[in-house]
């Protein structure tokens, strides 16, 4: 899977940085302040997860850290619990990447729902634990659901928009070498 | 990924576990630091959205207003429609205005009369909403105006003209971030009209925080109005918060006066906290004299 170029990787690097950097501004973005809307998804989560399984190398673990440390300290969040829970969670898809990278997308679907739930329901857990002040539990369902049901579109985005798609086993890049 | 590497990744792979291990570790000290020492984390957060944020300030406002532009566009179909509904809405407005102003000069005369002084240390600071919480959990929004050139302080009432919007909780050198009152966190002491029963209003996340502890409900009826009280020196006391509603939930309920969908300036209040009364003999009147000649005074009416 290492088939890029230095210059490539790190481009896809920045790309990805871009990309979360617009996700925060868009949710810092005072259009609806107050409360009342349904939690949406956790776009910022579900592009990390995508790209993590379509290409690993453009999201180093110590980016993943350093952004989601970041939008926990920007969003009010608890610092640090969640990016801690994101981490383990990328770092447990990154050594399973090659037997993702067989499965049928729904498959993968239901894998990466599976994760998500662990996670929203650790960070939960653990803010018990820790006495945090923490939303409502429904709410926090209803945004598990919304992430949920949103992956396929962030991966629909990112294979439209970037041509990314998971690579299969045993295919040549242009380059010549097996992936 | 590592299975089919050659031999120099070998190395490669121990040495990146151990990375991941020490980021984990790093993410879960600061994690601990923020439980055991809250406010300082607070403070470095603040400081820490003070840097981030008013950078994005060049493009956060024109995007959020170029939006809502946009929306309003969508409403141009109905124009005519809302032309009329406002002209007979400024009707109404007129005579109201005229309610108003003579209301305001029998205020005044009434104040005068009875020599009340407004207190003089309620200025307050217009800023501009600058950013949302980013987070559907946490209502708060982030003002430009900050400790430096302003002098916010933590703690200060928050209003947009038409009722309270919440109070300045974290401040930094150039903004300020105002937990509204719709936030799980917000607590305000109130007091509803008419029949000056106390509560607390306390957010929940809906768009209708709760009346709790209410000392006699039965007296409180949906359409009462509900003020700040300034019970524990929190808020100057008197600010109008909103009007109480039933819910389907059966518990009472505040519609808020401030317009939470459409807040772009909002008021700082600034308020000193009151004077201390500690000792009782200052309560009323003038200083006592010195200590003997009260033991004077007080044994005079038993001589005589």
């Amino acid at each position: 899977m290492d088939d890029l170029t230095l210059g490539q990787r790190w481009a896809f690097r920045a790309l990805f940085f871009l990309l979360i950097a617009c996700i925060a501004f868009a949710q810092l973005l005072p259009l609806d302040p107050g409360p009342g809307r349904l939690p949406g998804p956790d776009v910022m989560l579900l592009l990390t997860l995508a790209w993590l399984l379509r290409r690993p190398e453009a999201v180093p673990v110590t980016m993943i850290a350093l952004l989601f440390l970041m939008a926990d300290f920007l969003f009010m969040r608890p610092p640090g619990l969640w990016a801690v829970i994101v981490v383990i969670m990328t770092e447990m898809i990154r050594s399973r990447a090659s037997g993702f990278r067989d499965m049928s997308f729904v498959v993968e679907w239901l894998m990466i729902a599976a994760f998500i739930t662990v996670g929203t329901l650790a960070h939960v857990i653990l803010q018990a634990v820790f006495f945090v002040d923490q939303p409502a539990l429904g709410q926090t369902l209803i945004r598990l659901l919304a992430t949920v049901l949103c992956y396929p579109l962030v991966v629909a985005f990112g294979a439209r928009s970037f041509g990314l798609r998971k690579p299969v086993s045993g295919e040549f890049n242009p380059l010549g070498v097996r992936s | 990924m590592a299975q089919s590497r050659g031999p120099e990744e070998d190395y490669v792979a121990p040495i990146r576990r151990l990375l991941v291990g020490g980021l984990i570790l790093v993410l879960i000290a600061i994690f601990l630091l923020w439980r055991i020492d809250s406010p300082r984390a607070e403070r470095f957060r603040a400081a820490l959205v003070d840097t981030v944020v008013p950078q994005m300030d060049w493009a956060l406002v024109p995007v959020a207003r170029a939006v809502d532009l946009a929306r309003g566009f969508q409403s141009y179909a109905r124009l005519a429609e809302q032309n009329a509904e406002l002209r007979r809405e400024l009707r109404q407005m007129q005579a109201w205005r005229e309610a108003a102003l003579q209301l305001e000069q029998q205020n005044a005369k009434l104040l005068d009369l009875n020599k009340v002084r407004l207190d003089p240390a309620l200025t307050k600071v217009t800023g501009v909403v600058l950013a949302d919480s980013g987070s559907p959990f946490r209502q708060s929004v982030l003002l430009n105006v900050g400790a430096g050139r302003d002098g916010i302080q933590d703690g200060w009432a928050v209003t947009d003209g038409l009722g309270l919007v919440g109070r300045i909780s974290g401040v930094g050198q150039s903004s300020s971030r105002v937990l509204l009152l719709t936030d799980t966190a917000s607590r305000i002491p109130v007091t509803v009209q008419p029949s000056g029963q106390r509560a607390m209003l306390a957010g929940d996340n809906s768009p209708l925080p709760v009346l709790d502890f209410i000392e006699a409900p039965e007296q409180v009826r949906p359409g009462d109005r509900v003020v700040s009280s300034g019970d524990g020196g929190v808020f100057p006391a008197g600010l109008l918060v909103g009007q109480v509603v039933l819910a389907n939930d059966g518990r009472l309920r505040l519609r808020l006066s401030a317009d939470y969908e459409r807040l772009e300036f909002v008021r700082v209040l600034r308020s000193a906290p009151a004077d201390p009364i500690d000792v009782p003999q200052d309560l009323i009147g003038p200083r006592l004299p010195a200590e003997p000649l009260l033991v004077q005074s007080e044994s005079e009416p038993s001589d005589g």
